[in-house]
Order: structure tokens, then sequence, then C-alpha cells
């Protein structure tokens, strides 16, 4: 018993010395230099105001864009299903910046598709569809999946035609995972300098650029610290309000899950085919044009990629990525376990994604010094930003889980163990792997790269392209191309190594 | 003193050899730094200390993490101060002078000038072929209809070259006259990328954007032609250096006050003056090398010096920037005054 009180105590420490701290250190650095006015200039509050809408704007356009592939994907069973919901997840590893070379190759001046679409509005939502889809669609397609079988077909069989059926049936179990990974998306893009920033030019800006200006260049943490407490007091009241309806929300599952079927009918190919194309535009066509850019890179930038260089990069992302994942996986399970609970806990999940990234940056250089250009804390600072990921994903297969089996386990003479094993980790474990992927997709992105100390030896595939890019140069834009199709490519073993366990579960 | 300098380096190397683990020698320096490995090791093996390398962001960035660790200082020498921040350097009195070759510019403090480079404009060149248009010849033509929705400058508020090419602007058109133009260039459609690489390679173009003209180094064309797929005779961009269009940027080194290892700082200052560094960091850096003498690369005839330009007032820079750029912020993107 006491073991489980103190579960909390891991993530809780991670989060007060890698987060708290640092806020409350920048926060201090500009005590006395509070200026409150700063909020109500007109600027600011526009700034403000777009923030909150177009993080509004993607949630809604995920939702309607991700709800009907979700659950195509998770009624229709075709070849490569697992192949796509793996890759689904690689827009996240992707370095935004190369993402954007990626979608100005279709839809740019110069694009293939022949239309231009740079500088509308029509790139801004189509980059955060990019970025914010996979998240969607995954956590749909796992609650799709656990629509319970019998409970389906007897409202078929009592006569409810298919859309009303998913009305009454499907739509109030998928709910809460739908909610789970709109409440990320939103605190993502409420934060974000994104894909979509990119595209749009600084026109587009978020409050979050305005906070590394004044960080970072002008050393004015005490506007710095208001706006970044403007902007976690947002998002955290959007993160409170999701906590307490995801409970609300909770719907025990039953065990016997519905597991994909070939498409029979007519319709059933048709839609099959809707999904994969729309998710062929949003999401892999931009993959695709720089992994076909990278591919047909040449001779000479491939053989320049083999480098001390690149062998060094290839080494630290493969290492970084595997202890970082490992730490997350470890902190988030207890977090989960720790947020069945606690209200404000379960918000808490969300930390990682609220403060700003600047101001932690700048806190833990004043908290730390002696550590700043250490690998530790350039480590802790990967799994902070990916521990949430498991800690979501897991507390809201914990709020599905049936407690009846359990006991129901235990009453039959398992041991707690046996009843764990065989009863309530294959119900857990999808959940689990698929946080579990989602934290070593942000660990090999750039998340906690750029604003961190870093040093020549800890060079990884994505700092490295990075560095490609701070130079001109048509060789230096085809070796980060190529670079980027390695990242592809070694993510998608890297998915396929933490789901592996998942698909044989489902089709057994 | 001075012998003890000569004296120490080979005591050290001894010290190394006898088993003793050599110093460390913490240089931070900003993201674009890089120095072939082996000039490292041979300066490591030398001075008898082991160079550790700290990046840290942009050059802005970077000495502004320096200025609030300097009760504490994570570093014992810096590279990549430029003449937008010296003055800022040595108010903070982050730095400590070290003895200076003769350069061909100079910076204030005590920081020893290492390379320079030209902030100005860039074309792609083919763009301007196949729309046979004119190039523009001054700034005030730039902000002509002409020249409508050709231009993308990175934010002065988060990129050196972006603030480089506003404090040349300032200087050269006065404050009323510069942001007077900045408006006009501003509803003539001028384009804000974040920092340097997203406006090349997202809005230049000669990448995948639609605009011609470009903020970037006078160098540019020169890498353009190093790191072609297929060695071009000519470079595919040139630079559009217009009267009060380019910065002369000077970068510095010094050692960091309060470091650990002051003498191999001042070594490394030293060997950053020195002749193989000073060539290569010409094709690694893409500046030109401060210490005059020292022989051009062969593609460095790709990257003429834009002729008269004067280098700006650091202390003048460190008085104005920050106000110079909330101005900017507020003409450019807010479409005030």
């Amino acid at each position: 018993m006491l073991a489980r009180r103190a579960l909390w105590l891991p993530s809780a420490a991670l989060l007060a010395a890698g987060l708290v701290a640092p806020l409350l250190r920048v926060l201090a650095e500009g005590a006395g230099g509070f200026d409150l006015a700063l909020l109500l200039d007109p600027y600011l509050g526009w700034r403000v105001a777009w923030s909150l809408i177009q993080a509004t704007v993607t949630c809604a356009l995920a939702l309607v864009f991700g709800l009907p592939l979700a659950w195509a994907l998770a009624r229709f069973d075709f070849p490569l299903r697992a192949f796509v919901l793996r890759a689904l997840m690689l827009p996240f590893v992707m370095p935004t910046l190369v993402a954007a070379i990626g979608v100005l190759a279709l839809f740019g001046p110069h694009g293939v598709t022949g239309l231009n679409l740079q500088d509308t509005p029509w790139l801004l939502l189509y980059g955060n569809l990019f970025y914010n889809l996979p998240l969607v669609v995954r956590a749909g397609v796992d609650g799709f999946a656990a629509v319970p079988a019998s409970q389906l077909a007897a409202a078929r069989t009592l006569g409810a035609s298919r859309l009303r059926a998913f009305w009454r049936v499907e739509w109030p179990l998928v709910r809460p995972w739908l909610a789970s990974a709109l409440c990320l998306v939103f605190v993502y893009c409420f934060a974000g300098f994104g894909l979509a920033l990119l595209l749009g030019g600084q026109r587009y800006a978020t409050v979050e650029v305005e906070i590394y200006t004044l960080v970072a260049y002008e050393l004015n943490f005490a506007d710095a610290g208001l706006l970044a407490l403007l902007n976690l007091v947002v998002s955290f009241a959007v993160a409170l309000a999701y906590a307490w309806r995801e409970r609300t929300l909770a719907v025990a599952l039953k065990v016997e899950r519905l597991a994909p079927q070939k498409p029979r009918t007519l319709a059933e190919r048709l839609a099959l085919a809707a999904a994969l194309s729309t998710l062929l535009f949003t999401s892999f066509a931009p993959l695709a044009a720089v992994a076909a850019s990278g591919l047909s890179a040449g001779w000479d930038v491939w053989r320049g990629l083999w480098s001390e260089e690149g062998r060094l990069a290839a080494f630290n992302t493969l290492r970084f990525t595997a202890l970082a994942t490992l730490c997350a996986g470890l902190f988030g399970v207890a977090h989960a376990l720790a947020a069945r609970r606690s209200l404000v806990w379960r918000a808490a999940a969300n930390l990682p994604f609220i403060v700003s990234p600047v101001c932690v940056a700048f806190g833990l250089l004043l908290l730390y010094p002696a550590y700043a250009a250490s690998l530790p804390l350039l480590l802790a600072a990967y799994v902070l930003l990916a521990y949430p990921f498991v800690a979501k994903s897991l507390a809201a297969a914990l709020d599905a889980e049936p407690p009846e089996l359990a006991r129901a386990a235990r009453t039959l003479g398992a041991s707690p163990w046996r009843a764990f094993r065989r009863v309530r980790w294959p119900l857990l474990r999808p959940a689990l792997s698929r946080g579990l992927a989602f934290a070593a997709a942000t660990a090999v992105g750039e998340f906690a790269v750029t604003l961190f100390l870093s040093r020549p030896e800890w060079l990884t595939l994505t700092t490295w392209i990075y560095q490609l890019l701070g130079r001109p140069g048509s060789a230096n834009l085809a070796a980060a191309q190529a670079l980027a199709t390695v990242l592809m490519a070694l993510s998608l073993v890297a998915f396929w190594l933490i789901e592996r366990q998942t698909d044989h579960a489902r089709t057994r | 003193m001075s012998l003890l300098r000569r004296l120490l380096p080979p005591l050290l190397v001894a010290c190394a050899a006898f088993g003793v683990q050599a110093a460390e020698l913490r240089l931070i320096t900003h993201s674009s730094f890089d120095l072939p490995k082996p000039l490292i090791a041979d300066f490591e093996k030398r001075a008898g200390v082991k160079l550790v390398v700290v990046k840290a962001g942009d050059a802005g960035e970077m000495l502004n993490k320096l200025i609030l660790t300097r009760a504490n200082p994570i570093a014992d020498v810096v590279y990549g101060i430029d003449n937008t921040l010296a003055a800022k350097a040595v108010r903070a009195g982050v730095i400590e002078a070290a003895p200076s070759a003769r350069t061909a510019h100079t910076l204030p403090g005590g920081l020893a000038a290492i390379d320079y480079g030209v902030v100005t404009l860039n074309i792609d060149k083919a763009w301007f072929a196949r729309h046979k248009k004119a190039l523009p010849k001054t700034l005030a033509e730039l902000a002509t209809p002409a020249y409508k929705d050709l231009v993308v400058v990175p934010n002065p508020a988060t990129s050196s070259p972006g603030l480089a090419f506003l404090v040349a602007t300032v200087d050269a058109l006065g404050e009323e006259g510069a942001f007077a133009w900045w408006a006009r260039l501003r509803d003539n459609g001028v384009k804000v990328a974040k920092g340097w690489s997203e406006a090349y390679y997202t809005d230049f173009s000669r990448n995948g954007g639609a605009r011609p003209i470009v903020v970037s180094y006078a160098t540019s064309p020169a890498a353009e032609v190093f790191y072609a797929k297929e060695k071009p005779a000519a470079p595919p961009t040139a630079t559009l250096a217009l009267p009060g269009g380019s910065f002369l940027q000077v970068e510095g080194a010094a050692p960091v006050a309060g470091g650990r290892e002051p003498a191999a700082a001042k070594a490394f200052v030293a060997w950053l003056q020195g002749a193989p560094v000073q060539k290569a960091l010409q094709t690694t850096m893409w500046m030109y090398p401060a210490v005059p003498g020292t022989p051009l690369d062969p593609v460095f005839r790709h990257a003429p010096e834009p002729a008269g330009v004067k280098p700006v007032d650091a202390g003048r820079i460190d008085a104005n920037a920050p106000r110079w750029v909330a101005r900017w912020t507020r003409v450019v993107l807010k479409g005030g005054r």
C-alpha cells in the first residue's frame, strides 16, 4: 500500500526539479519588474487570441478529419495496415524545417502539384493537420478497437442502422480516447512554435515566440515570466477541465474486442479507399516528397553521410531515444497509476507541454549552471517532454479498465501477479505501446534539443539536419533530406520494435 | 609572464604524459562554430588541454547565457561575440582582454577579432533572368511596386543576420528614415521568417519559396558553388549590395571573466588567429579571415567583398538595438509606425 502511495514521487520530483523550479527561478529573476499593463497591450491580446483561435480550429479540424479516418482504420483490415498505423507517427519525428520543405515540394511555388498555396491560410491548416492528425487517429483507432463486438452486433440485430449504431454504441465509447488526444492537440498548438508558424511566416506567431525574444535576446524576465504565466494559466485550465471530463466520460470496457475485417461491400471498399487517400494527402505526401529527394540525392551525398560524423549521429540518436523512451516508460507508468485518484495530478501530466520551453531552458541554466552542459540534464529534458505521452495514454486505458475482471480472477484463485499478467496486462498493453511509440518519436524529434546547451559529441540526426540547413548549397539540402529519410527509416524500426507485441495480441 | 606562457604548454604536455589527466578548456560558442577535428586535436596537444565545445544557440542567445551565469561561469573562453554584441559583453563584464594579432577590423573591450562577414541581400539569378526584371539599385527602389512580394528577411528579434540587416538600414537612412522605409517595405509585401534557415530554404525562390531576394551573406554565393551537387562554373546566386543594405559583422573571441583556465584561454584565442584556423574557417564557417595576409580559398573568388561597407559603432548598437528591434516589430509585424 505504501508502495502505491509513493507512485507519484518520481514524476513529482522530475516535474518539480525540471519544470516548476526553473519557471519559479525565471519569475524570481524578473521579480519587481512585473507590469500588468503588459497584458492590456492590444497587440499582445491579439497574439493570445490568435493562439486560442488556431488551437481551437485545429482541434475541430483534427476531430472532423480524424474521426472517420480512425473508424476506417479500426474497422477494416487491409494489406500494410500495421505499417500505415506506424507510419502515421512519422510526422512527429520530422524536424519542422524539413517538414516545411516537404510540404512546399508539393504545394509551394515550385511544387509538383502545380498548386501554389504558400502564404495562404490553406497551407497553415494543412500544416496543422499534418502534425496533429496522427495523435487523434491513433487514439481513435485504439478507442474503436475497444468497442465490444457483442454490443455493436446487438444494436445491429435489433435493427439499428449503421449510423445509429455508431451514434449510440461506438461514439460514447470512443469519446474519452478522442478527448484525450484533442486535449494534447490543444496544448501543443497553443504553445507551439510549429510547422504552421513556419509556413505562415511571423504574422502567425504565437505568444511563445514573444517569450523567446524577451528571454533569449532581451533578458527581460519580468515580461517573459508574466507571459509564460498567462500561457500556463490558460492551458492548465483547459487541461484541468479535460481531466474532470475525462473521469466522467470514462466507460468501463468489455474484453471481447472487435477485430478489423476485410471490407466486403463496395461502400466499405470506397470508405476505406477514401480514408487511405485522405491520409496519403494529409500525412504521407510531404514525407514521401522528402524521402524521394533524399533517395535521389546521389551517391556522393550518401557516401558523405557515411562518415565518422554520420555514425556518431546515428549512434547518439539510437542511444538517446532508447534511454529517453525507457525512462519515459517508467515515469509515465508511475504517473498514470498515481493519477487515478487525483484530478490535479491528471492535469499535471500536461505540464511539460504547457510550461514555456524557453523559460525552462533558461531557468535550468540559472539553477544548475554546473550541469548546464551535461548529458544527464539533456536526457532529463528529453524524458520530461516524452513521458506525458505514456502517462496520458495509460491513464485513459486505466479508466476504461473493467474492475470486475481482475477481481473475478482473484476470486477464482489467481495470484495478484497472475491476475495482472493474464487479465489486466493484455488490456493495458496497447495503450502503453502507443504512449511509448509517441514518446520515442518525440525523443527522436527536435523538441528538447534546440534550446539547451549542446556539445558536438552529442550530435544527433536531427541536430545534424539543422546544421546542414544552416548553410547555403544544394548538396547541404540534399544531405539534409537524405538524413531525414534515414531518420524515418530508423523511426519505423523503433515503432515496430515497440508495438510488435500489440499487433500479435490484436490479431489473436 | 611571457616566459611562463611559453613554458606552460610543454609543462602541461609533460603532466599529461605522466598520466595526470589533462585540464579541460570549456569553449562557449554559437551554433555555427565549425572547425576541422584534426586542427582542434593539434591545439589540444600543444596546449595540453582537452577542448570542450559548448554550443549555446544563436550568438545573441549565447551571450545572454554567458551573462546570466557570470557568477559561476559555464565556460573559460568564448568565440562568436560580434560587433552587435561586443559592447553589451563589455558592459556586462563577462569577458577579459586577450592579446590580439593585428587585424583588418577591431572589436572593443579586448575582444580579438577572428573573422568578419558582410550581411547583405542575395538574389536568385535564374529568377531575375526568367522574369527579365532589372535589379533594384537602391533600398528605396526595393520598396516600390516593381518589387512587390519579392523580399524575405529573417526576424531581427530572433536572428542575428536579421538584426544586422536592420542595423545597416538604420545606420544608412537614419532612424526615422529607416523605419519609414521599413513601413513601405511592409506595405510592399516583405515576408518575415523566423531565422536565416527558414528564409533561405522555405522562402527563397532558389529553394522552396517564391521570393528571389533574401537577406544572407556576401560569401553565400561561394558556398553555393562549394556545396553544389555538381560544381557549376558560376554561382546560381549573387549578392545585391545596395547602398545602406550591407552590414559588416566582425566576430571575436576572448577569455571569459572568472574562467578556470586563463592561460589556455589566451592560447586558444591566439590559435584562432593563427594561420591554420584563419585558412580553415573560410570554408567551414564562411567568413573572411580577420588576420591580413591570409590567403583566400580559391572558391572565394565567387565571394567578392562589397565595397565601401563601414563598421557601425558597437556602442551605438548596444545602446539602441533593443529599442530598434521593438520598433521594427511594431512597424513591420504590428503595422504601426
